[in-house]
């Protein structure tokens, strides 16, 4: 699997096989030139309670972003808490549209449902594409996505502090096949729960 | 310190071709130049230096490089690569009329070879066509080997590749400094698309957005002062500046329900290219970052994306024709609005060369996505990558 992102599992191994498997995949390898290791940790985001391990890199935070505008979207989950055992079914979504379908509704009636039983847990939305039309604008679209479900749930009592988005563009399909069957899956929103 | 792995596709060859051809290709007539005068020392790295000299010269799209007996403009001096400093001394004279072109010396650190050689291609590209090359042009891109996807730089040929990442999550979309210190590029490293910077010459890097919600789509502006980027931390993605210096972010856009992205500065810095649905499928739109109704530019075709706006003042674009992806180069003077590449693959996410010219792209056949160069005169699509993988989203340095 490609994508671990969320599962806080973000640590790379180093000199791990796939690193291996790019020099002997590579026609010719001139040289590999090691710094001092892997001592670089990135600063703690504020707000965040587990910090990432890299490969050398070193991440620089600055302790506060951008102007005065107003943060209308909650702040990020702790990636660490993510619950497995919760699965609900992916909301679909027309080509190059996020308008919610009517056959999409009873999903997240469900969703908003369980929010309500599970006062503790927290919702990421995470809004994909298929792999048609370019990267940078399925992101948008993506998050589009994310953000038409996160509506309305809202719009049907969830609290909005409760939910957040997360766009994946067209980088995580269910399914990788090069045909409708699989597009049309992957035009979808997931549920990703976490521990609060 | 960073873990920097060198690869390289070249096998050097120690012989220097000498083909004779006047060619007449789409691009039109091209120049004959004759190295051979050019002393190197008998090493490997005289005729390194020598083979990317003659390779960068054949693709500026300018020149053959000939036979001494056929050409009348010659590059003659001396290559010393085997100093403390590497340099060469070089003129360009024409036989026939005794004019001087150039008379230059170029120096580089001596493991910079190859950089040497790119650069004396330009020197000779712009003494004698009075038009930038695109030799000493770095590439930064996205590769995907063994699925992990990371971050990658090159040369304009292809060789000197180097992967500047190790993490091993989706990312998008790398964009130049002016200067060429730095990039800029969206990562989900941290499990949220966040947009970082990562300075080339220590590799470290730096958090320029992670605001809850999507960030993604950054370009920088010709003064290097300018980030503009998508966000959808206010509750919808729209497109904001970053002012670098002051750490202050401005709103440029406020459109629920539509979708804008990918947004490319004009070379001053006034304007700004980008996608966006407000009128249906995904076009082109121009907006003035100060204020002001935004402008729509393309209109053919189910869907243009993906826009790089050239210092050429043209913009270069994916364009969805029939089915296709092709490239097309939009002229805000002429209102033209034509494709440049044609050949049943995919060609998309274009970036213009500094010479103006060239254009490098990812072309996707049959499921395997490399780039290409194209050139907007007509000459063949040249691969570039030719490792293992698939290689994408490009960008080139503007030096």
């Amino acid at each position: 699997m490609l994508l671990e992102c969320g599962s806080g599992e973000s640590e790379v191994d180093m000199m791990g096989s796939s690193f291996l498997k790019l020099l002997v995949t590579c026609s010719l390898v001139l040289g590999v030139m090691a710094g001092s290791g892997c001592r670089g940790f990135f600063t703690k985001k504020p707000g965040s309670s587990k910090a990432g391990k890299l490969p050398g890199e070193e991440i620089v935070v600055p302790e506060k972003q951008g102007g005065e505008e107003q943060v209308s979207l909650p702040e990020r989950v702790d990636a660490g808490a993510r619950i497995t055992n919760v699965v609900f079914d992916s909301v679909l979504f027309d080509y190059d549209g996020f308008k919610i379908r009517d056959s999409e509704v009873d999903k997240m009636e469900k969703v908003a449902k369980f929010l309500k039983q599970s006062a503790d847990v927290l919702l990421v939305v995470e809004g994909n594409c298929d792999e048609r039309g370019s990267a940078e604008y399925n992101m948008a679209l993506g998050e589009h996505r994310a953000l038409a479900v996160r509506a309305y749930l809202v719009n049907i009592g969830v609290p909005a502090s409760r939910v957040q988005t997360k766009s994946f563009g067209e980088e995580k399909p269910v399914d990788p096949a090069h045909a409708e069957s699989a597009w049309r899956l992957n035009r979808r929103a997931d549920f990703a729960f976490y521990r609060q | 310190m960073a873990v920097v792995v060198v690869i390289s596709g070249f096998i050097v060859a120690a012989a220097v071709a000498a083909d004779v051809e006047i060619v007449k290709s789409g691009s039109g007539d091209k120049l004959p130049i004759d190295i051979s005068e050019l002393k190197v020392p008998m090493s490997a790295s005289g005729a390194l230096f020598r083979k990317i000299l003659k390779d960068d010269l054949v693709n500026s799209g300018w020149f053959t490089v000939t036979d001494p007996k056929g050409s009348p403009l010659v590059v003659s001096g001396t290559a010393d690569l085997d100093s403390s400093v590497a340099s060469v001394s070089c003129d360009v004279t024409h036989r026939g009329i005794s004019k001087n072109y150039m008379n230059q010396r170029i120096t580089e650190k001596p493991d910079q070879v190859r950089r040497l050689a790119h650069r004396l291609s330009d020197s000779i590209v712009e003494s004698v066509k009075q038009v930038k090359g695109m030799a000493a042009s770095r590439i930064a891109f996205i590769g995907k080997v063994d699925g992990a996807k990371d971050l990658y730089v090159c040369d304009a040929d292809g060789g000197n590749l180097i992967r500047l990442t190790q993490q091993r999550s989706p990312c998008l979309g790398p964009a130049w400094w002016p200067d060429g210190s730095k990039l800029l590029y969206m990562s989900f490293h941290r499990g949220f698309p966040d947009v970082y910077m990562i300075d080339l010459s220590t590799n470290r890097r730096t958090v320029l957005a992670a605001y809850p919600g999507l960030n993604s789509g950054g370009d920088v502006s010709a003064d290097g002062r300018r980030v503009v980027m998508t966000l959808s931390k206010d509750g919808n993605p729209e497109l904001y500046v970053l002012h670098v210096d002051e750490n202050r972010l401005v709103r440029l856009t406020q459109t629920p329900k539509v979708t804008e992205a990918s947004p490319s500065w004009s070379p001053d810095g006034r304007e700004i290219v980008f996608v966006s649905n407000r009128t249906g499928p995904p076009q082109l739109h121009i907006l003035n970052p100060d204020g002001g109704e935004p402008r729509q530019i393309t209109y053919r075709g189910s869907e243009n994306v993906a826009p790089d706006w050239g210092l050429n003042g043209r913009i270069v674009f994916t364009s969805r024709r029939d089915g296709r992806y092709v490239i097309c180069v939009f002229d805000q003077t002429e209102n033209t609005n034509e494709p440049v590449a044609t050949d049943g693959a995919d060609y998309e996410d274009p970036s213009w060369a500094p010479d103006g010219r060239h254009v490098v792209c990812a072309r996707t056949e049959r499921y395997q996505t490399s780039l290409y160069v194209v050139d907007t005169q007509g000459d063949a699509p040249r691969k570039l990558t030719t490792a293992k993988g698939d290689w994408y989203s490009p960008a080139c340095s503007a030096q």
